[in-house]
């Protein structure tokens, strides 16, 4: 109820349309709502497959958009995501501390300032889809690893499959991240439980592996499309500039954006959190889990992210390891909110209270603060202009359009030859050189204007007829390399360029297309395979003995150094 | 120590080192959010080189104020002065270019000052350019400070300047026709010359184009290659290597690059020139003073632009043609200025033509185009 007081609100308000990447994703779904079965799509990058980025809550807003539009659908699906994350949060963390501790852990998750900033700020939708549904996968894959049971195999399985449609680096990186401490949860307790409950080392690690092939066979196949063409065409551009890779005490901004904000009060809660974590035995691999987690989160301040992913470092943004360190760190912080509130009662609650609110509020009210760019632009008039008089037979840019790039490419015809999909871009104009959207070419500098340069060098290629500009920083260029501004929109705040000579844009012969198959597959086992999940969780659990034990078992008079508690 | 305490205490005794190591020693990619300083937090000046590094920090993240904190001269001149010196006066290619990065080289050092040159490579929206100062350095106590050799660029006092130039406005015929179907028929211009020529880099196809017509023209040139099988290898344009308003009986130059081209691999060029009547003027009139070509190592055109009009010319762009003692078009070069052009002010320009063909320059023409805010 507090996730829907505290989120629906906002949510039914849109507010996370002014942020980074939901427009890019209400795109996606427009897409797979007009072409299922298709994901070829030709409005950006003169064409490029969708099957680049993992579909489930794009098609499932696409499903939902048939009925509620585009962007209530977004909010629902989002808003599910948040539902999905606290009661995640709470069958996590009761694997791990008691049900009251795993309660405040669940109520902690409503208020965390990176679930906040992503889906306010940075509009991840496919993040903060993915990690909650991995959370409920995880106490089933739990289940399976301690007492081998086959019906929490198959939640397991159905979920984690589930998870990995919905989001790629979630599952590459995130599910390895989650799935460690669980790992040695079960070998710790199945070690030091009672001859009758025990589990062997080489049952655990057939158990482990049995999960591992299946689930990883099963992925393989869901996400095939996905697979073959990372294969294909792996990413080999030009790295482009995140200022999540950055060390966060020499770039402050950096820190304040991607530490401060993220985290929020969570950061006065580290001490504490290191503390327990440490001086209960059975906390310990969630511990150590956080800590590499969060050593990642930041980025370029350590040198193990750099050295750890190697060149990955330079493609990976890191804002969502701060926030599967976050929800690692949640079990341990609901077993520090139950000491608290225990020993100093309302002196407590009070203070935890409204440092949680203000933290949730802070990284809410981020994406004002700190607007994406052209987060307030109307594109109406410039989808209208496009739209009329043949304009739509040519390609197109914007120049200062920032994230609204993506809703004018839902409401126009006419296609682009730029696009907000770094992953999924093949043109050598926009791979070479570590720009990335080239909306917003200035604010990448060199890397950006040259590949802007490249791409106008080569309009004649692409039928790239109209720049649609917002930003008159661009117009020396365009003027010395022969556009001519030919209208305006918006009392001239919108100026239109045109090259003569162009012709009309032609449909793109890319090898990257996918076949028919891969877009039947592509339409299918995703969202078959979540409502497989929703069905397969359903089935009654079999009771097991808990693992965990009452909050007096933490209480400080329990702790024994370096003891086992449960 | 129990166990728990041994844990939080090598966890947080790891963080403190890990923060610390990548605040001291950033990697490369981290350090470029900070200016690109990889010494971190160690970093001093206690070197001549060191405190150019440091200023370069400061510039690459526009922390001008900063920049000119560290400066030994700053007493000199006011902040104000500095910024104008970097960012220029007026709307310019300075305004919003970014710091991409620093040669420094060292002329002579001594214990007390030392003498280093500063290339800076400048990227702004139309390309590159570079700025070269000498600047001086010398010690102060236990670290190095430079003497910032300022340029002064003074504001136009306030006067009137008549203008007298011809200019040609176009009646279009409605609303409907706003993107280019025009009902007039297009300028005639022609290309009166046209010289493809083999480089180490591809093939360049240069030339100059004629405005025959007694209207202005918006023009712009394609080259398509065609090998001798007759398919089609590559077509490029001219984009901003060409001068594209031609007034009546203009000339202006075009070069075409064709990067990775072999020229054995082509029997016919297809040229393809573009034209559209547009409204035009012969303002804003910028002068080219004591234009002279300079051979030897370095070989280049230099002069001095001078604006004789009341506007500021935000951005222009120099562009010559040189010749050969046939009259033939060895190269077309250009530069972009990277300073607006105040009435009556020079302003130095140069353009450089490539070592190999220096020697064949007998030669030279130069253009000037024009960029003006809000004139487009």
């Amino acid at each position: 109820m507090v996730a829907v007081a505290v989120h629906l609100p906002l949510l039914l308000m849109q507010l996370p349309l002014k942020s980074y990447d939901t427009n890019f994703h209400i795109f996606f779904a427009s897409h797979y709502a007009q072409h299922w079965f298709d994901p070829w799509n030709p409005k950006w990058f003169a064409g490029f497959s969708q099957t680049t980025y993992p579909p489930l809550p794009q098609q499932w807003t696409a499903i939902l958009s048939w009925v509620l539009g585009l962007n209530l659908a977004y909010m629902t699906v989002q808003f599910v995501g948040i539902l999905l994350l606290v009661v995640g949060v709470y069958r996590f963390a009761a694997l791990w501390v008691s049900p009251r501790a795993a309660s405040y852990a669940a109520l902690a998750s409503v208020f965390i300032a990176a679930e906040g900033f992503l889906v306010y700020s940075a509009g991840q939708l496919s993040t903060t889809v993915a990690a909650p549904i991995y959370l409920n996968a995880l106490p089933f894959l739990f289940q399976w690893l301690r007492h081998g049971s086959w019906r929490s195999f198959l939640k397991a399985f159905v979920l984690l499959v589930t998870a990995a449609a919905a989001h790629h680096v979630t599952l590459i990186f995130g599910s390895v991240l989650f799935a460690l401490p669980i790992i040695a949860l079960a070998w710790m307790d199945g070690r030091d439980s009672e001859d009758s409950d025990k589990v062997s080392a080489p049952a655990l690690v057939v158990r482990i592996v049995s999960i591992v092939v299946v689930a990883g066979a099963a992925i393989a196949a869901v996400l095939l499309p996905f697979w073959i063409g990372l294969i294909r065409y792996p990413v080999t551009q030009t790295p482009i500039a995140h200022a999540s890779r950055a060390n966060f005490l020499l770039s402050p901004e950096a820190g304040i954006n991607y530490f401060v904000v993220p985290y929020g009060a969570l950061i006065l809660a580290l001490p504490f959190i290191v503390i327990r974590g440490s001086s209960i035995r059975r906390l310990r691999p969630l511990l150590l889990g956080f800590w590499a987690t969060f050593l990642l989160g930041l980025g370029g301040t350590t040198p193990l992210a750099p050295v750890l992913l190697g060149r990955s470092f330079n493609v990976l943004t890191f804002e969502r390891f701060s926030y599967w360190a976050t929800l690692l760190c949640l079990p341990i912080l609901g077993q520090v909110i139950v000491e608290a509130v225990d020993r100093f009662r309302l002196k407590a609650l009070i203070p935890i209270a409204s440092l949680a609110a203000a933290t949730c509020a802070l990284a809410v009210a981020w994406s004002t603060y700190k607007p994406a760019d052209a987060s307030n632009l109307n594109v109406d008039s410039v989808a209208l202009w496009l739209n009329r008089d043949g304009h739509d037979h040519y390609r197109y840019i914007t120049l200062g359009f920032g994230n609204k790039l993506s809703r004018l490419a839902m409401q126009t015809n006419a296609n682009s030859v730029d696009g907000e999909s770094n992953s999924a871009r093949m043109l050598p104009e926009l791979t070479q050189f570590g720009g990335a959207a080239l909306t917003s070419s200035k604010y990448f500098a060199k890397p950006g204007l040259d590949s802007l340069r490249a791409m106008l060098n080569h309009a004649d290629r692409y039928g790239l007829k109209f720049i649609i500009v917002r930003d008159p920083y661009y117009d020396p260029l365009l003027y010395f390399a022969g556009w001519r501004q030919v209208d305006s929109l918006d009392d001239k705040t919108i100026t239109i360029w045109s090259k003569d000579g162009v012709p009309p844009a032609l449909p793109m012969n890319a090898a990257e297309m996918p076949t028919h198959f891969q877009g039947l597959i592509w339409g299918t086992l995703p969202v078959g395979f979540s409502l497989l999940a929703m069905l397969v969780v359903l089935l009654p659990e079999k009771r097991l003995r808990p693992e965990h034990v009452t909050d007096a078992a933490y209480t400080r008079e329990h702790l024994v150094s370096g003891g086992m508690v449960s | 120590m129990s166990q728990g305490k041994l844990l939080a205490t090598a966890l947080a005794v790891t963080t403190g080192l890990l923060v610390t190591a990548g605040t001291l020693w950033p990697s490369a990619v981290a350090a470029s959010y900070s200016g690109g300083k990889t010494e971190g937090i160690l970093s001093s000046t206690s070197t001549p080189e060191a405190a150019v590094n440091d200023l370069t920090a400061q510039l690459k993240l526009h922390a001008l104020a900063k920049a000119y904190s560290g400066l030994a001269n700053k007493a000199e001149f006011s902040e104000a002065d500095f910024e104008r010196d970097l960012l220029g006066i007026g709307l310019s290619l300075r305004t919003y270019a970014t710091l991409d990065s620093v040669e420094v080289r060292p002329l002579h050092q001594s214990n007390t000052d030392a003498d280093l040159t500063m290339k800076m490579h400048w990227s702004s929206v139309v390309g590159n350019f570079d700025d070269t100062r000498d600047v001086h350095a010398v010690k102060v106590g236990n670290h190095w400070a430079l003497n910032w050799p300022l340029k002064h660029e003074s504001p136009v006092p306030p006067q009137v300047i008549p203008v007298n130039y011809l200019r040609w406005d176009v009646i279009y015929r409605g609303a409907g026709d706003d993107w280019g179907s025009q009902d007039v028929e297009a300028p005639h211009v022609r290309i009166v010359d046209m010289h493809p020529l083999s480089r180490a880099e591809g093939v360049v196809v240069m030339g100059e184009l004629l405005n025959e017509d007694v209207v202005p023209a918006f023009v712009s040139v394609k080259a398509t290659l065609v090998t001798k099988a007759g398919e089609t290898l590559d077509s490029e344009g001219s984009f901003d290597m060409i001068s594209h308003t031609l007034l009546p009986k203009q000339v202006t130059p075009f070069i075409i690059h064709f990067p990775g081209t072999d020229l054995s691999k082509i029997s016919t060029i297809r040229m393809e020139p573009t034209s559209v009547l547009v409204a035009a003027s012969a303002d804003p009139v910028v002068e080219i003073e004591n234009q002279q070509y300079q051979e030897g190592s370095g070989a280049a055109v230099t002069g001095q632009l001078t604006n004789q009009s009341g506007h500021t010319v935000n951005v222009s762009h120099v562009l010559t043609t040189f010749y050969d003692a046939n009259g033939q078009v060895v190269w077309v070069g250009g530069q972009y200025i990277d300073r607006a052009l105040q009435p009556q002010t020079p302003v130095d320009f140069r353009v450089p033509v490539p070592q190999d063909l220096a020697g064949k320059v007998k030669s030279e023409r130069t253009v000037v185009s024009t960029y003006i805010q809000g004139n487009s």
